[in-house]
């Protein structure tokens, strides 16, 4: 512990210094332009003799002039560093803190020409070709919802990540300074102060990096829509599947043996005064088809829609769902209503799935399944003491598909598991019962 | 016998009516929904009752409902409950109450009729008649703390016939051995399930819930 503590104040020293070097560059444009600015209004003076109303004016006009150069100095400060900072603070927060904060720029806008001759660069149109790519690249700089959302980063870091991370360092240079001057136990102290600040002052980053430094709700939106359009595309998809799955079904097992049956009848029905052993044999076969046909129409509506689900519902559908499975299953359930039958239908499925790879995989002794509702979420959890070691990514196992119909419902998919066990998998539904 | 049928596909119901009056059984009730079911069986209280799981008006579990219903208010009243799809769930449902009378089979083993009578025969007389289906699903199940684990694999055999419901002499018939043997077997089996002769409960009714776990623990007092 002691030997480490070198090691993190030297980081907390680096971090520190990082963070005030990308934080600083607006809090000191706005002092240098704020002071400067100040005492160069001050210079406008109306005498001491003025009347007190023309005093009053030339004060609100420096103020107001001050203000103005401060805002026109701080977006201009903007436009040219808002954005290599923000992406620099990014690289550090998820080096650091492991903070995943990706955003996107939109980049200048393709410039194409109309069948008017004019040129239209997204916004507007322009009369050459230079003049509308010279747009599209200030629009990209200055109207990107995404820059602007750095410089709000800028200008909030400005004012809690900067003079927190500069502390320490400005606690090493007062405290060395009062050393030379000769004030050495005070510098001492100050210098101690400074080093135990130094692993902490950084930390402030990650809150306002959690807050300021995301994607904007913008980026979100677009994000959320392209997640939404795969899941549409895969639904869609996975429909066609099982539509397919299903006409193949009835198609070559039931209605063919169906047919089979068919022509066994009328040939019994031929031979009945003629041979009437051999219509019985017939008859025999023909009703070993109809058994046999509907073994398949059983498995098939099984896949489907689980009659169980449709007779009892959930929470009896998946307590049928344990009996079956050749491995000792509990279930614990505290589900007040049935969940709309889609999203039931999904669960069940998923945890079928899951129970299965169970029953394959694990070499599990006792299986856990929790059936829960809260928060205005459906949880479904099975736990098992088996091998454990799945990833989330194993292919065969089937959970890409459970992720996907569930991410139809806006749930989700979670598994731990450690090698050597237990496996631990959960999938959460957001719903209202 | 008197029998009550409830089946809500006209031609099902239809079916069972004339195959029952072809064995010489009267129809006192043909019922097609979970309502008239449960009035049917207490109003009538048939020696035998013949349900679909699945009836209206919501096309749940109604028939079943019906049937535990009847049964809670008639102890024993004898029901045999035809589905599409056997599910343990069901069979432990009946069997809990420990009355016996009965029988839960797939719709198409009404096919082979004269089975399908021997199982409702059996049902009437207090016994059961499981799906040859279910009792499958059962074998594949293991319990912790099974009794079972004291059987012998032939002891097995012999109960999962007996789960099915038919009697010793087919049971020798089907394991190819004499009817005596069987009946050593099924000792041996109630002795090691725990199960004493005693007047009021049927013993192979016993035998067949512990086989199905619906049975925990009982005092023999």
């Amino acid at each position: 512990m002691l030997t480490r503590i070198p090691g993190r104040i030297g980081a907390g020293l680096y971090r520190s210094l990082t963070l005030a070097a990308l934080t600083c560059v607006l809090p000191l444009v706005a002092v240098a332009v704020g002071w400067g600015g100040a005492l160069f209004a001050g210079t406008w003076s109306p005498g001491p003799g003025a009347p007190l109303i023309g005093r009053i004016a030339v004060g609100v006009g420096q103020t107001v002039a001050v203000l103005l150069w401060l805002a026109g100095a701080l977006w201009m400060t903007h436009a040219l560093t808002s954005r290599p900072l923000a992406q620099a603070a990014r690289r550090r927060a998820s080096r650091w803190l492991g903070l995943d904060l990706a955003v996107d720029y939109r980049g200048p806008s393709p410039v194409t020409r109309m069948a008017t001759g004019f040129w239209w660069d997204g916004v507007e149109y322009h009369k050459s070709e230079r003049e509308a790519r010279r747009r599209a690249r200030m629009n990209a700089r200055f109207h990107d919802p995404q820059v602007k959302w750095d410089g709000l980063w800028a200008v909030v870091a400005g004012v809690t990540v900067f003079p927190v991370t500069a502390l320490p360092l400005a606690g090493l240079v007062a405290g060395l300074g009062s050393v030379l001057y000769g004030r050495t136990v005070i510098g001492i102290l100050i210098l101690l102060a400074a080093l135990a600040v130094a692993p902490l002052a950084w930390l402030i980053f990650q809150p306002v990096a959690e807050r300021f430094l995301g994607p904007n709700a913008g980026t979100r939106l677009g994000r959320r829509v392209r997640e939404l359009e795969t899941i549409q595309a895969d639904l869609t998809e996975t429909q066609a599947a099982e539509l397919e799955r299903i006409e193949r079904g009835l198609h070559d097992g039931a209605q063919a043996r169906l047919v089979a049956m068919g022509m066994s009848m009328q040939a019994a029905e031929r031979m009945v005064d003629a041979d009437p052993e051999a219509a019985k044999v017939i008859l025999a076969d023909a009703r070993a088809s109809s058994k046999a046909a509907l073994e398949e129409l059983r498995s098939l509506v099984r896949g489907i829609n689980p009659p169980v689900l449709v007779e009892r519902g959930l929470v009896d559908a998946v307590r049928a769902l344990a009996l079956d499975v050749p491995v000792e299953v509990e279930v614990h359930a505290a589900v007040p209503a049935r969940p709309e039958r889609p999203l039931e239908s999904a669960i069940y499925f998923a945890v079928a799935e899951l129970l299965a790879n169970v029953a394959k995989h694990a070499h599990a002794s006792h299986v856990t399944v929790d059936l829960e509702y809260g928060e205005e979420t459906l949880v479904a959890r099975v736990t098992d003491d088996g091998v454990g070691g799945i990833s989330p990514a194993s292919p065969g196992s089937g959970l890409a598909g459970i992720r996907r119909r569930v991410a139809a419902f806006g749930g989700r998919l979670e598994i731990r598991s450690p090698e050597g066990g237990p496996t631990r998998a959960t999938v959460s539904v957001p719903c209202v019962l | 016998m008197r029998v009550v049928i409830a089946e809500d596909l006209f031609l099902l119901r239809d079916g069972l009516v004339r195959l029952l009056q072809a064995y010489g059984h009267e129809v006192v009730a043909a019922v097609d929904s979970g309502p008239a079911a449960l009035e049917a069986l207490l109003g009538e209280r048939p020696d035998v009752a013949i349900l679909d799981v699945r009836l209206p008006p919501t096309f749940s579990d109604e028939g079943l409902q019906a049937a535990l219903a009847a049964r809670r208010e008639i102890p024993g009243l004898p029901v045999l409950i035809l589905s599409q799809h056997v599910e343990q769930l069901y069979a432990r449902e009946l069997l809990a109450d420990e009355h016996g009378g009965v029988g839960y089979q797939l719709k198409e083993r009404v096919i082979d009729a004269d089975d399908f009578m021997d199982s409702l025969t059996r049902v009437a007389n207090g016994g059961t008649a499981l799906d040859p289906a279910v009792v499958a699903k059962l074998l594949g199940r293991p319990r912790r703390a099974d009794p079972l684990d004291a059987l012998t694999e032939r002891e097995r055999q012999v109960l999962a016939l007996m789960a099915e419901g038919i009697s010793n002499t087919a049971i020798a018939a089907r394991l190819f051995l004499s009817e005596g043997a069987i009946s050593k077997y099924t000792t041996t089996i109630f002795a090691k399930l725990n199960l004493h002769p005693d007047d009021d409960t049927n013993r192979r009714v016993r035998a067949v819930l512990t086989y199905l776990g619906a049975v925990t623990s009982h005092d023999d007092a």
